[in-house]
């Protein structure tokens, strides 16, 4: 219990010291958001409309420690402001009709990924020096440092353009309306493939190896070789004996990894236009939209946080080891 | 403890080869629409290159409105289009301006209305226009709008603006009956739009995707051939412009790189492009404030340094053409002197002329083969575009190789565009690429570019005239030209302007702004084209209606 008390109190720190720098960033950009749209209309806006636009807007020319405190403030009670670029609906409401989708892509990769590439990891680990040992990592590694928007851009063209097997682009067909059916969820899954398999192959070596390594370090324990020595199947001494106890820092990275799920498709959702809120931080930076930037921000701040901290918890229950400090 | 987690994960472990048969189950199904539709009932699809994601906002007064709002569901009094130089009668189906300058008259079109059954009148234009200068600002010259009858609105001005004309016709009239009911019409959604459009009723909003479905109650009902309007949602031009080499879209108004062979090489006989250089134009914007950019000669010869030829083939993709030394976009082609065009030089590449300016400006050409300032100092400068905008960034470094062959050294700066217009709205830059004012009389460029209203000292925010030059002769030619809405006697103002313009240099007029359009007949014909310009292929444009209501499905 003091353990995660004392954790708590990190935990509160850190997600002071990221909402103050989330303030802050943004106000040190240059320009602002009015003058910013204005030159991205270029001829179709009269200067005239600007300060307008600024008091529709809402930009407030307080003082910066009292717009710090009401920030503050309002962090605490959810309230987000007005979206400056998709004026005028709330950020709240802007994040909430995307985030879904976010979770949706995010999840499935990294639940792909994870799974498979601590499975692999283990079965490279276990037959050490084996085909899959020797041909795998390296081959995962080379896919996986390739760019990104690269590798997207390509898997697009050849399994999207040129053999057609998938939809380009978007969460479902045009035209389809959202519902609980077979046909829609279907369609939905459909899109999801090209996205989620580009980033699952980015990110499956990481998982992969980091198991395969720790792995081996724990076959190479005493109580292997005793477990070994009784006789037991190789299968149980692989995953109860071995993959159990070198599991643990995989659930780390796990856990950051889920903190990142909101934020970390950005490029996914730009390259296959799903509609996520990775493309909307890029759409609020460039907009300088600081109320979305902000709400985002916060949103991927809390998950990592919460996500952090929750495998703290768990960490906890798994290793005892932690506790005794 | 952790036995039930290792359960757990395998059980996960478990589900995966589920997924992924679900997920190649998933690909059968994954077959997009891109087969040509010919029932009659196929929607004119259209991307939006710069929306990642569709919010259901069709308030015509917000900035961030939904794509198509001010194009297809809210009309204006007329039309213009810049690609002929017309005016097409819509809302009203005349005008006139009083003798003295101070008043103009609309008649409006009767028998037109609301998508919501109820009429038209001109008590909804003269509701438009307070609300409209109250939310967004502008009309500074409008006294007051009056419904004289019915049929008849009034604006009366405080003081002779000629360009006002075409200001007001083109504002987009909303229905009293229903705003009149709106709390805060800033911050409204209008989610159910009413409009006198050819295409009102929102149908299956998503946020990737919308549609807009015929307005029942059209005034034009044998122009509303096509059964609707599908818009698509893309966080780039990549995704636009794939969209459209894979024939999914009808109608491709963004910048496709390499047009022939991206887009219509894989089916010349059906895709076409036109992209008439009616766009603002673009100029090298040298702040006049520093030396040696207040010495006209300099920036004449800096101009005559540079090849626009190769800056259009390379830079723009060869989609415009090269400015000549009015200045004026291809947009006011029915304005331009031709006589002025041929005599002046500054815009036409002559390295070796630029060079011998040069000299006779006070600007050597030292030993080690870059020039000096006559206080000895390098003559060495930046030219500031935002990074993003790859095409502007190309031409700076066009522009800066052709002036290092003349010994001047131009450095091209590119952070983000919020740091490089802070720096021209401030003063603080050296040189830039800039768009200009754009309207449908040469007289918002010349104001913009030389008339004094617009310049501020540097330090003080500015919002045009970013290169900070003015000569009150200019503003006295303005004025005569606001104050008289004779033709003849604009068109003699618009040539001073322009002989202007010619001796001055305020800005290094580049190229006309290109209105990207492309387009496939494959599912819908009566595309405007360079033979038959009855509006741009923008979609953003108020032409677009004209496209709107031209175009005919194929069949059969």
């Amino acid at each position: 219990m003091r353990f995660i008390l004392r954790n708590l109190g990190f935990y509160l720190i850190a997600f002071w010291t990221s909402i103050t720098l989330n303030f802050l960033l943004p106000r040190f950009m240059p320009g602002d958001p009015v003058s910013r749209m204005f030159s991205q209309a270029q001829d179709q806006m009269r200067p005239e409309q600007m300060d307008e636009l600024r008091r529709l807007f809402g930009l407030d020319d307080r003082p910066l420690w009292e717009q710090y405190l009401s920030y503050v403030g309002n962090v605490f009670t959810g309230e987000m402001g007005t979206s400056i670029s998709r004026f005028p609906t709330p950020v709240s409401e802007v994040i909430g009709s995307q985030i879904g989708w976010t979770l949706l892509l995010g999840a499935t990769a990294l639940l792909i990924a994870v799974v498979v590439g601590n499975l692999l990891g283990v079965l490279a680990a276990w037959r050490r020096g084996g085909p899959l040992d020797s041909a795998l990592p390296p081959l995962l590694v080379f896919v996986g440092s390739f760019p990104y928007f690269w590798l997207a851009m390509g898997a697009l063209y050849l399994f999207g353009v040129t053999l057609g097997w998938f939809p380009l682009r978007h969460a479902f067909d045009v035209g389809l309306t959202p519902e609980f059916s077979w046909p829609f969820l279907s369609n939905v899954a459909s899109h999801l493939v090209l996205p989620a398999l580009t980033i699952v192959l980015v990110t499956i070596g990481g998982w992969m190896l980091g198991m395969r390594n720790t792995m081996i370090a724990t076959v190479a324990e005493d109580y292997i070789t005793m477990a070994e020595a009784k006789g037991l199947r190789p299968g149980r001494i692989m995953f109860r004996y071995a993959a159990r106890n070198a599991l643990l820092p995989s659930v780390t990275n796990f856990g950051m990894a889920l903190g990142f799920v909101v934020g970390g498709a950005l490029l996914t959702e730009v390259v296959f236009a799903y509609p996520g809120v990775g493309y909307q931080l890029l759409d609020a930076v460039q907009g300088l939209d600081y109320p979305l930037m902000q709400g985002i921000f916060l949103t991927i701040t809390a998950a990592v946080l919460v996500a952090n901290f929750v495998v703290d918890i768990i960490y906890v229950r798994l290793d005892p080891r932690v506790r005794a400090r | 403890m952790a036995p039930s987690l290792f359960g757990r994960r395998r059980r996960v472990a478990a589900a995966v080869p589920l997924a992924v048969a679900l997920l190649l189950t998933g690909c059968s199904g994954a077959a997009s629409s891109g087969a040509a539709d010919a029932s009659g009932d196929q929607l004119l699809t259209i991307p939006r290159e710069d929306m990642g994601t569709f919010t259901r906002n069709f308030n015509p007064f917000s900035p961030n409105v939904a794509p198509m709002t001010q194009q297809a569901i809210y009309e204006p009094m007329f039309v213009y289009n810049p690609a002929d130089g017309s005016t097409t009668p819509w809302l009203a189906t005349e005008w006139t301006t009083a003798e003295d300058g101070l008043s103009v008259t609309f008649t409006l079109r009767s028998g037109v209305r609301w998508s919501d059954g109820e009429p038209f009148t001109a008590e909804d234009v003269a509701f438009t226009f307070p609300l409209q200068k109250e939310l967004l600002g502008g009309y500074e010259y409008l006294e007051s709008v009056e419904a004289t009858d019915e049929r008849t609105v009034t604006f009366t001005l405080n003081r002779p603006f000629s360009p006002a004309l075409f200001e007001l016709g083109k504002q987009v009239i909303i229905p009293r009956h229903v705003w009149e009911d709106v709390a805060d019409p800033a911050k409204d959604t209008n989610p159910e739009p009413v409009g006198t459009g050819p295409y009102t009723e929102v149908a299956n909003f998503q946020s990737q995707s919308f549609e807009l479905m015929p307005n029942p109650n059209y005034w034009q009902p044998e122009k509303q051939r096509i059964a609707g309007i599908r818009m698509l949602a893309f966080a780039g031009n990549t995704g636009a412009n794939l969209a459209a080499t894979n024939g999914e879209v009808d109608w491709a108004p963004q910048f496709i790189p390499n047009i022939q062979e991206s887009y219509v090489a894989h089916d010349p006989e059906h895709r076409h492009y036109w992209f008439p250089p009616t766009g603002a134009m673009i100029n090298w914007h040298m702040n006049t404030t520093k030396a040696p950019f207040d010495d006209p000669a300099v920036r004449k010869a800096l101009s005559q340094a540079i090849d626009r030829e190769t800056i259009v083939e390379v830079g723009m993709n060869g989609y415009t053409e090269p400015a000549d030394c009015t200045g004026l976009s291809g947009g006011y082609e029915l304005w331009r002197d031709q006589s002025l065009v041929d005599s002046c030089d500054w815009t036409t590449f002559d390295a070796e002329a630029a060079g011998k300016a040069l000299d006779e400006a006070g600007y050597p050409m030292g030993p080690d083969g870059t020039r000096t300032m006559p206080n000895g100092e390098p003559f060495a400068f930046d030219i500031s575009v935002g990074s993003s905008s790859s095409d502007w960034l190309s031409v700076a470094n066009i522009i800066s190789q052709n002036l290092a062959e003349i010994g001047v050294t131009a450095n091209v700066d590119s952070p983000d565009w919020p740091a490089v217009s802070a720096d021209y709205e401030n003063g603080t830059f050296d040189t830039g690429i800039v768009w200009s004012g754009n309207g449908p009389t040469p007289y918002e460029f010349y104001r913009d570019s030389m008339g004094t209203e617009r310049v501020k000292p540097v330090g003080e925010r500015a919002l045009e005239n970013y290169h900070r030059y003015g000569t009150e002769e200019a503003d006295r030619l303005l004025a005569q030209f606001a104050a008289t809405s004779d033709e003849a006697e604009q068109r003699a103002v618009v040539n001073d302007l322009q002989a202007l313009f010619a001796e001055h240099a305020p800005v290094v007029p580049l190229f006309p702004g290109p209105e990207w359009g492309a387009y496939t007949d494959v599912r819908f014909t009566g595309w405007p084209t360079a033979e038959n310009p009855y509006a741009t292929l923008s979609a953003r444009a108020s032409t677009t209606v004209l496209v709107l209501t031209s175009l005919t499905p194929v069949t059969g």
